[in-house]
């Protein structure tokens, strides 16, 4: 350090430095952030510039973290005025014609000026950094670490909060003991309970520690977990029973608090892949539970639902080129962006909802109805169909996956009591259960229904009493293939979309009919929740998808053992 | 020897499905070597009580002995048919794909184990038996002609000639004269009357008139909401005025 | 007395023809030069479909049972061959270890315990026989003992087939995970490699196709035989007639799943490689096709079938790559449609034809077939 400085130290002591600042011209104001670190840097001792930054623990504005961190991360340098005064600097653009840096001051953002009134430059490696130890790094952090519990925004204060715990440091405490008088956000507070209780479980009255055991055990705390079985051995070495005691129910009581998140987590996860069941079975439970109709290329319609979402959200984009056939045709784009193009999967839905009816009322015209009553025979035709359909798809839009973009709002979650929900998933659950209701007013309250239900009930009956039963079985098998297109739109939004998607799901859709019972809509809805639980709770268990898969599957030959018709018999007269 | 008083004895069952009472505390004894016919409205459970008998459908309550040391309620129904129970079909139910002998030849009293039906070999008196059987039902003519190709009334005897070939101790027909001229229903009843005797028969019927021809002062029981009404000679029965009430007076024509 | 009806029936002196040219006019011709030696190789493998079809068909077309597992029975068969063949390999695979190259890889350096007694021959077979053959067991036992048929067999052997998939993909199961096996070199001493070898293993499966199907031949004539078809046609009444229905259905499917598991085993070295691709669903029903298309119910059909889509699937994967599913699909729903009995029911159909054309109004409407109508109607 110069000797200037060494004057300056002086005048501080002597009290006079808020003379020297004003003198300095640059801040007749009020004393800023930024005034008082650049005080600091230009402290001449150690002790004087830790004191300094200390000192702005006074007032924490979270504004001080980010200046902290710049001089900690030696973007702040040091410029020795004319006058010989040290002032700490920026590093600015560069000067016009020149190889040089245009400088300003850290204290007010002021350009450096030399006597003339010309802007000073300097190169890059001219200047001295200002430098910082490890004794001043750690009462800066210390600083940084209150002013971002002053921060703003809730979230980032949550964290500072969770932070400052973090080594149970007694210091810390005050600190967080100011907050807690002045903070509003109950979910703060909460953090801030926590935190208080974490550092006081290394506290030197021992009524604190017992007491902060007791609430982060009640209070199930996540954090504390290590923390306090650390608590437990220590004190079962040193002898304080009673000490280890209380670690050790709380310890108890946060594992039954992990375990409950767990299962609420695995009871989440397991209503939301059963709600992908219940999407793609749907459909299948109307055709086979219903009709009687196995019908293998359902998968194939679930694909065509898929595509058909991919095809208009090309179409509200930049348009796509398709190639079937070596016939190349191009489907012009909307050129859409923003606000329109993310309403595109609303435009999709209903969309592959009636494409994929229509190719189902196809296929019920050319195919299906020659195969009533022969449910080996529609299982092999269909089968022939689903071939025929994917080999279509590899044409049209190539063997591999297309990009279906999802919306980025299915990427957040959303934290309830330490259990995570996925929005991905909500919006599966959410989706399942539309089309729940979707159907069930169909089958109950519309017409269509009506006849549905009576031709499945009774074939012969409903025929006699004037209704045209060919008619019905040819909306009754359109409507499910429909339901199998929503199910596609559903699963572009989650999966990969290419020719065999149907495949990976068919097998299951199946069983998820077989179980809940041929013809009983709610014994699907519940086979598939039951289905999806049991494959999460195992994936859970075994921490290994592709047995668990397996186990389902076996579990599921082996509940047919004992009830062979499903979870709902219906007495139906179409299937021996 | 020790006495057998019955060779089928049913108490107390019950059965309902979804609520609605099909059998209500049943009770109904055969004898060996009876023609018993059984009548009743429809819905009085008669087709029921034989899907009981023959292992196809579980009583809710009740016993159901054979030959009085038998609890068939414990047996399966190749196990109920092993003990000599067979039972004739409403709608005739045979192999339609099936020649008539190979209809008879599947029947025929015997082993049934897979080791058998590979390498068992058919016996002389097997073919007389088969032969006798044709004569019986009088298809003899018709032996190499595939079942679903025969007439109605030819099923139905082809049916009961299934029975025969099983040796049956209780054959057990259901409404053999449903879809049948009145001369093949004379002739069901004359093929009927002549096993009596040598076998037990419980015939369920709702043609009177093949009623009176068979029954002959033998025992009739009417059934009617799954319980036993009346039971007694076919004029006892059909003065009964409970009977009339409920079966005559809702069904003229089976006057 | 045992007759069974003619149409499902294959005549002797076809048998013995079909033997006589698989047997010893192929291998001939191919020793003298007129058949190449891929082409014989090919023809073994179709050989194997077609007793993997028989199988299919002794299940379905005699006894009603739609099983969509057959493909895992035949590719289990495999896998107990393609054991054997992995450990016959020796030091000679690339990593030159004693273990097969895959467990190097996976970082094993002793044998695993299941894989040590397959360095025996007989035990190899023995397995190929015994592990399709006790899967069949437990699944079919528990599959009939709760009277589970019709579609809901198929359904529930589909799901069977595709969790055995899975888990032949996964490494830990020591099988090789999705490559399987492959690069094998000899079979009981001989070179996998060289034409001898491969022509002694077409004429062992030519004569067991022949066997097979001379097997099924008796099989179905004796009294077994019309049980069979009875079950097919009626279980019910068959139950009603005291025949415990389910243990010959449960000895029908075994026998059927060592026969395609002996198929698989054959097919293995002849091809020279297995993998789970082979066990999938798809493969089940595209054998079910061979059948269906053939005609289902005989026993030739099953052999017209494989042999025949499988040529036309060589020939039209490379001539029209992107049609050949297109056409399988296609014509399989053509044939279930139109052809209930594939190509061998075509006489009787055109008989029928004629005949209908000549007393044309006397009977409009003929219903294709009548077999469900007997189980449905039943009381």
């Amino acid at each position: 350090m110069s000797c200037g400085s060494l004057i300056r130290k002086v005048l501080m002591v002597a009290g006079i430095g808020a003379f020297v600042f004003a003198s300095q011209k640059a801040a007749a104001q009020e004393e800023t952030v930024r005034s008082k670190i650049a005080a600091a840097i230009v402290m001449p001792d150690e002790e004087g510039r830790i004191a300094v930054v200390l000192d702005l623990k006074k007032n924490p504005s979270p504004e001080i973290v980010g200046w902290l961190d710049k001089w900690k991360e030696g973007l702040i340098f040091m410029y020795e005025a004319e006058d010989g005064s040290i002032v700490p600097v920026l590093m600015g653009d560069k000067i016009e014609g020149t190889r040089k840096i245009a400088i300003r001051k850290l204290s007010d953002d002021a350009p450096v000026v030399d006597g003339t009134g010309n802007q000073v430059g300097v190169t890059k490696f001219e200047l001295d950094l200002a430098d910082t130890s490890s004794s001043l790094r750690k009462a800066m952090r210390e600083v940084s670490d209150l002013a971002a519990l002053a921060d703003p925004d809730v979230e980032k204060r949550i964290k500072a909060i969770e932070n400052s715990s973090v080594g149970q440091r007694q210091d810390k405490l005050p600190g967080l003991l100011e907050l807690q008088k002045i903070e509003t956000n109950s979910k703060a507070n909460k953090a801030l309970e926590q935190a208080i209780a974490i550092i006081n479980l290394r506290s030197d009255d021992k009524a604190k520690r017992l007491a902060a055991a007791e609430f982060l055990g009640n209070r199930g705390s996540l954090p504390a977990f290590d923390l306090l079985k650390t608590i437990a051995l220590e004190s079962k070495k040193s002898g304080d029973k009673e000490m280890e005691k209380a670690a050790l129910l709380a310890v108890s009581r946060i594992e039954m608090h992990i375990s409950r998140i767990n299962a609420a987590g695995t009871l989440f996860r397991g209503v939301s892949s059963g709600s992908v069941l219940l999407v793609v079975a749907i459909g299948l439970a109307i055709t086979f539970g219903l009709m009687g109709i196995i019908n293998m290329a359902h998968g194939e319609f679930i694909a065509v639902g898929a595509y058909t979402t991919y095809v208009v959200q090309n179409v509200f984009a930049s348009g796509l080129r398709l190639s079937p056939f070596g016939q190349s045709f191009e489907i012009p784009g909307l050129g859409l962006t923003g606000t329109g193009m993310s309403l595109y999967f609303v435009v999709a839905l209903p969309l592959s909802f009636l494409v994929a009816a229509l190719v189902g009322l196809l296929l019920e015209r050319s195919v299906i109805q020659f195969l009533y009553r022969r449910p080996l025979e529609s299982l092999l035709a269909t089968w022939g169909v689903s071939l025929v359909m994917q080999q279509l798809f590899r044409l049209t839009f190539g063997p591999n996956n297309v990009q279906v973009s999802s919306p980025l709002w299915l990427s957040g979650n959303w934290t309830v009591n330490d259990v995570v929900f996925g929005w991905n998933r909500l919006f599966v659950i959410g989706f399942a259960l539309l089309i729940i209701v979707a159907t069930w007013l169909v089958l109950n309250k519309t017409s269509l229904g009506l006849l549905i239900r009576s031709v499945m009930q009774n074939r012969n009956m409903a025929a006699c009493m004037g209704v045209r039963t060919e008619r019905v079985n040819m909306l009754t098998f359109s409507f499910g293939c429909g339901l199998a297109g929503l199910a596609g739109a559903f699963l572009s939004q989650i999966s990969n979309v290419g020719p065999s998607l149907g495949q990976n799901y068919i097998v299951d859709a199946f069983m998820t009919v077989v179980v809940g019972g041929v013809g009983n809509i709610l014994g699907t809805v519940i086979s598939a929740l039951g289905i999806g639980m049991a494959d999460q709770s195992l994936q859970q268990y075994l921490g290994n998808p592709v047995i668990g898969k397996i186990l389902v599957l076996f579990g599921i030959i082996l509940f047919l053992q004992w009830r062979p018709q499903g979870l709902f018999v219906t007495r139906s007269r179409s299937l021996d | 020897m020790k006495k057998k008083p019955f060779l089928l004895a049913a108490e107390g069952i019950n059965k309902s499905f979804d609520g609605f009472k099909a059998i209500n505390d049943l009770n109904f004894y055969l004898t060996e070597g009876e023609l018993r016919t059984v009548i009743g409205p429809n819905g009085a459970g008669k087709t029921t009580f034989l899907d009981i008998i023959t292992g196809r459908t579980r009583p809710d309550s009740g016993n159901l002995e054979w030959d009085t040391d038998h609890d068939l309620l414990k047996l399966n129904e190749y196990e109920i048919y092993r003990m000599g129970i067979g039972r004739k079909f409403q709608t005739p139910t045979v192999f339609s794909d099936h020649t008539v002998i190979e209809n008879l030849l599947l029947s025929m009293a015997g082993p049934r184990s897979i080791w058998h039906s590979l390498f068992g070999r058919v016996t002389a008196a097997q073919k007389e038996r088969l032969a006798e059987i044709l004569e019986t039902i009088k298809l003899n003519t018709q032996a190499y002609r595939k079942a679903g190709e025969l007439a109605h009334g030819q099923k139905q005897w082809l049916e009961i000639g299934m029975l025969l070939a099983q040796e049956a101790r209780l054959l057990l027909v259901d409404e053999p004269a449903a879809g049948m001229t009145d001369e093949e229903t004379y002739r069901t009843g004359e093929l009927l009357l002549s096993l009596a005797g040598k076998h037990t028969i419980m015939v369920i019927e709702h043609d009177m008139e093949f009623v009176r021809q068979i029954s002959q002062g033998r025992t009739v029981t009417v059934l009617h909401q799954g319980h036993v009404l009346a039971e007694g000679p076919v004029e006892k029965v059909q003065s009964d005025e409970r009977v009339i009430e409920v079966y005559l007076g809702r069904k003229s024509k089976a006057a | 007395m045992n007759k069974a009806p003619a149409a499902s029936k294959i005549r002797t002196p076809l048998l013995i023809a079909m033997a006589v040219f698989l047997v010893i006019v192929m291998p001939v011709l191919n020793v003298a030069g007129v058949i190449e030696d891929f082409t014989l190789n090919v023809w073994g493998k179709y050989l194997c479909y077609a007793i993997m079809a028989v199988s299919i068909d002794l299940l379905w077309g005699y006894t009603g049972l739609l099983c969509l597992g057959q493909a895992l029975f035949f590719t289990l068969g495999g896998y107990m061959m393609g054991m054997h063949l992995m450990l016959m390999i020796g030091k000679l695979g690339s990593y030159n270890s004693d273990l097969p190259d895959f467990l190097v890889f996976l970082g094993h350096t002793k044998l695993p315990a299941i894989w040590q007694p397959f360095y025996s021959f007989p035990f190899a077979m023995l397995m190929v026989f015994l592990v399709p053959g006790i899967l069949a067991l437990i699944f079919g036992f528990l599959a009939f003992r709760s009277r589970i048929k019709g579609v809901y067999f198929s359904i529930l052997t589909q799901a069977l087939t595709y969790a055995a998939a899975l888990l032949f993909f996964r490494n830990e199961l020591l099988m090789g995970g999705n490559n399987g096996f492959t690069d094998f070199r000899t079979l009981l001493g001989a070179n996998l490699r060289e034409a001898p070898t491969q022509r002694i293993l077409y004429i062992v499966s030519a004569i067991l196709l022949v066997a097979v199907v001379a097997g099924c031949k008796w099989l179905t004539s004796t009294r077994f035989g019309l049980i069979q078809r009875a079950i097919r046609d009626s279980e019910n009444r068959v139950l009603f007639s005291g025949y415990a229905t389910a243990n010959f259905k449960l000895f029908i499917f075994v026998l059927c799943a060592m026969i395609a598991a002996a198929a698989g085993a054959l097919y293995v070295p002849q091809v020279g490689i297995i993998n789970p691709g082979e066990m999938t669903t798809e493969r089940s029903l595209e054998a079910v096709v061979w059948v269906a298309l053939g005609g289902r119910g005989t026993l030739v059909g099953p052999v017209l079938g494989a042999v025949s889509v499988n040529a036309l699937k060589s020939w039209a994967t490379r001539a029209y790559p992107d049609m050949w599913l297109l056409i399988l699909g296609g014509s399989f729903v053509l044939v279930v449609m139109f052809m209930p009995k594939g190509i061998i029911g075509i006489p009787a159909q055109v008989r029928a034809l004629i005949a209908k054309m000549k007393n044309r109004g006397a009977n409009s409407r003929q219903p294709v077939t009548t077999k469900q109508d007997a189980e449905v109607t039943e009381p």
